[in-house]
């Protein structure tokens, strides 16, 4: 089973995201509310796909991808942000994220991307 | 309640208590601070996010509006910020957002139009754009373009190390809602970077302008590329776009046949990947690690630990063991008891919430009311940390709003007033938490012009309250009477308070927990209203009495003294009621074996125990077989079958003894009003 952490600062965001998720085959190892702490678990649980709130108190999910960036340039990380924020989009991806999602974020969509992820 | 919408009902609501806070704290300040706006900011990002996710579009646009405001001003920082009707703004779409969710959690459609506000909201923001001189265009982040400029403005290539022999023309279309398709169009050719020799793509300007993805919506993205790699190798590496709706692939012979191939050819360079250093501020961030856990699991909880210590008192307590040597047994009885105590604890911890979410609230209700009353006041909170029972907060979030209200409608006088009596015009109503014991005592305290005594005195008699002679009431009596259903002094109804409904549900709610209230007046100084109000529901510490067979518990607070009353001291008046004297003052006696009819009572008051009991209204003295004693009680309902039967009067609930009988917990208030 895929792992996947979630790091959003949306209590609800996340919730809703674990359920798509799991009904979907994949298994949710954690959950950060934050940058740093979705640092801290990254480098513990090395999931297969991170997904990235972009908006966040303190670091913000460019900042958060960066530095997770650093530790594993292999990371697989999923940028979400919300509509109308095309600057933010822009920034994380000319920081290097490839991948993306705009809020609010479809089951389908989500499911999507992970599992073209793997295809490739 | 589906999980889902669950847990959407808890977070906004979080969100919108704390954006209340924030807001009125800030238009105190007389100014956003960037922290504010900052928060703020994410909190209608997060509304925004999640009410689309739940459908309540109405609300995202909303919040949506209201965030646009937020963005300018943290980029921008405009000089001129009108603080004020940005707060009314913010509060009113805090509002329309609550109502919305209210409506979620009655599982009724969000469905009320927000437009009225969304176009306030707009033009708010047009103006300030206006004011602080700019024209009226759309705000774009200063997004890093190095990358970009470094190839030429209308085509992007790259390099492959190969020999490249292929030309490729690709048209891509994307699926329909997945957004943002010029910045997908830029990571594709993202992808193909160093796979491809020469790329040029169509339409070019897709970083730079976002209106590119109405574009690429329409007509899809072209690319044209030359490649050492196949056919089939590029078609897979395109089949992966993800949101892919339609590829069109097809192989050309020469660059030449692509419209968009500029004629003159221009090599470039490779686009160096951008070097990422940027420096991580190391913050200690000190985050407990939190849970939410349903209230009704804490509630079993919180009953299963009721039921250990009853079943722990009757294992301990068990007649069968009377009269045996059994030390070790009681060695480790003591153990278990030290447990089961440490357990207690450590559950009714988990339910304790402090008050400062309640406490909070009031500034807003105190914003509000000042301004549409043309008052002036201030409130103070002290002691918001104190922490009471979930269940208990419940309970007085509503007494405690009444209560404030009423301070500021009748309490403070208008500016003017405050002036003439020598007071500052800025009215202040302290709100003050501490705990006492097993209680938490809450403090309205407000320096207005004080209750009316005459008046409330007239009004009493008006609705045929009066129970003694007018000229016996004293100050404490004639004040509790605030509390009678239907007694407003006020003669002008205001929209806040007047109508004399309220009061008496604010005492209701309060006995409801097991509360008290004491007013306190001074004319033209002000007034107190103490609430005091029991750590929790669950457990109370209670006295258990005998009377006959049957056994009573009475819950501690109520209990003044009690003693073995002298003959000497009991008075009969013509009527026939019993009163008891007690250092000179003379109180009413209530014999439970008479009112709950019970046959092999003690009935000679000098063979009995007089338990004093005291409530808001008056003291009285309970007249009981004997005293068993003092124990922490698991307070339990009466069960429904028995409420059905008959109208238990003067009886709040009922808890099981360590013998494993049953107790009933008795009302002090019902059985005062009552007797």
């Amino acid at each position: 089973m895929k792992k996947v952490l979630i790091v959003d600062d949306a209590a609800f965001v996340r919730f809703a995201m674990k359920k798509m998720l799991e009904k979907n085959g994949y298994e949710v190892v954690g959950e950060a509310p934050d940058g740093s702490t979705a640092i801290l678990q990254y480098k513990e649980l090395r999931p297969d796909f991170v997904t990235m709130d972009i908006t966040m108190p303190g670091m913000n999910g460019i900042e958060t991808l960066k530095e997770i960036k650093k530790f594993d340039p292999n990371a697989v990380i999923i940028m979400v942000s919300a509509m109308g924020h095309e600057n933010f989009v822009k920034e994380a991806v000319l920081s290097g994220a490839v991948y993306f999602l705009v809020k609010p974020i479809k089951e389908e969509n989500l499911i999507e991307v992970l599992s073209k992820i793997i295809e490739s | 309640m589906d999980s889902m919408l669950e847990m959407f009902i808890f977070e906004t609501n979080q969100n919108l208590e704390q954006l209340e806070q924030i807001t009125i704290q800030s238009e105190k300040n007389g100014a956003f601070s960037g922290e504010e706006i900052n928060d703020i900011f994410r909190i209608m990002h997060t509304i925004k996010g999640s009410s689309a996710m739940m459908e309540a579009l109405e609300v995202t646009a909303l919040a949506h509006a209201i965030e646009d405001i937020f963005f300018y001003v943290r980029e921008k920082k405009p000089e001129k910020l009108d603080c004020s009707t940005l707060t009314d703004l913010v509060l009113n779409a805090a509002d329309f957002i609550k109502t919305e969710i209210d409506k979620m959690e009655a599982g009724e459609k969000a469905d009320a139009i927000a437009a009225d506000l969304i176009e306030l909201t707009r033009s708010f923001l047009l103006q300030l754009k206006q004011t602080n001189g700019e024209p009226p265009e759309k705000t774009t982040l200063p997004v890093k373009q190095e990358t970009i400029q470094e190839s030429p403005k209308t085509v992007s290539s790259y390099i492959d190390l190969d020999e490249p022999v292929n030309v490729f023309q690709a048209r891509v279309t994307y699926k329909d809602h997945c957004e943002m398709e010029n910045i997908r169009a830029y990571t594709l050719i993202n992808n193909l970077k160093g796979l491809v020799g020469e790329l040029h793509y169509l339409p070019d300007n897709i970083l730079e302008d976002d209106e590119s993805a109405n574009i690429i919506r329409k007509n899809g993205f072209n690319i044209c590329f030359t490649t050492s790699k196949e056919y089939d190798e590029i078609n897979v590496l395109l089949n992966r776009t993800i949101f892919l709706k339609e590829l069109e692939l097809d192989q050309l012979t020469d660059v030449a046949e692509c419209s968009y191939w500029p004629k003159k050819e221009v090599l470039l360079k490779k686009v160096p990947p951008e070097k990422s250093i940027v420096k991580v501020e190391e913050r200690e961030v000190s985050h407990p690690s939190m849970i939410s856990v349903n209230v009704t699991k804490l509630d079993i909880l919180m009953d299963l630990v009721g039921e250990l210590v009853i079943s722990e008192a009757m294992v301990t307590e068990n007649p069968d063991l009377q009269g045996l040597d059994l030390d070790n047994f009681y060695k480790a009885a003591r153990q278990l008891k030290k447990i089961s105590n440490e357990l207690q604890d450590g559950v009714m911890s988990i339910r304790m919430v402090p008050l400062s979410g309640t406490f909070q609230k009031m500034n807003r209700i105190v914003r509000d009311m000042s301004k549409k009353l043309n008052k002036q006041a201030e409130l103070v909170l002290i002691g918001e940390e104190t922490e009471v029972d979930k269940n208990v907060i419940e309970h007085i979030s509503d007494p405690l709003m009444h209560l404030i209200r009423n301070s500021l409608d009748h309490g403070i006088e208008l500016p003017e007033e405050r002036e003439k009596a020598g007071k500052n015009p800025v009215g202040k109503i302290t709100l003050e938490a501490n705990n006492a014991g097993n209680e938490v005592i809450i403090n309205i305290v407000d320096d207005g012009q004080g209750l009316n005594k005459e008046r409330i005195l007239k009004k009493a008699k008006e609705n045929q309250l009066l129970y003694k002679n007018e000229s016996d009431f004293t100050d404490k009596e004639i004040y509790s009477f605030i509390f009678s259903p239907g007694l407003s002094t006020n003669e002008k109804v205001t929209e806040f308070s007047g109508r004399g409904v309220g009061m008496d549900v604010v005492m209701k709610n309060i006995n409801a927990v097991g509360g008290n209230i004491i007013v306190n007046s001074e004319p033209g100084k002000g007034s107190m209203i103490t609430l005091k109000i029991p750590l929790t529901l669950a457990i109370i510490t209670g006295m258990t009495i005998k009377v006959g067979q049957s056994r009573y518990t009475i819950p501690i607070m109520s209990i003044r003294e009690s003693f073995k009353p002298s003959l000497d001291n009991i008075l009969v008046d013509p009527n026939g009621n019993e009163m008891i004297m007690v250092r000179g003052k003379c109180y009413s006696i209530v014999r439970l074996h008479r009112i709950y009819h019970i046959a092999g009572a003690v009935t000679n008051f000098d063979e009995g125990i007089m338990i004093m009991v005291e409530t808001e209204k008056t003291i009285i003295g309970l007249f009981a077989d004997q005293l068993i004693g003092q124990q922490q009680i698991v307070v339990k309902p009466i069960p429904a079958y028995i409420k059905n039967i008959s109208k238990t009067q003067g009886v709040t609930g009922c808890t099981l003894l360590g013998d494993g009988s049953i107790s009933l917990i008795l009302d002090v208030v019902g059985i005062v009003n009552r007797f």
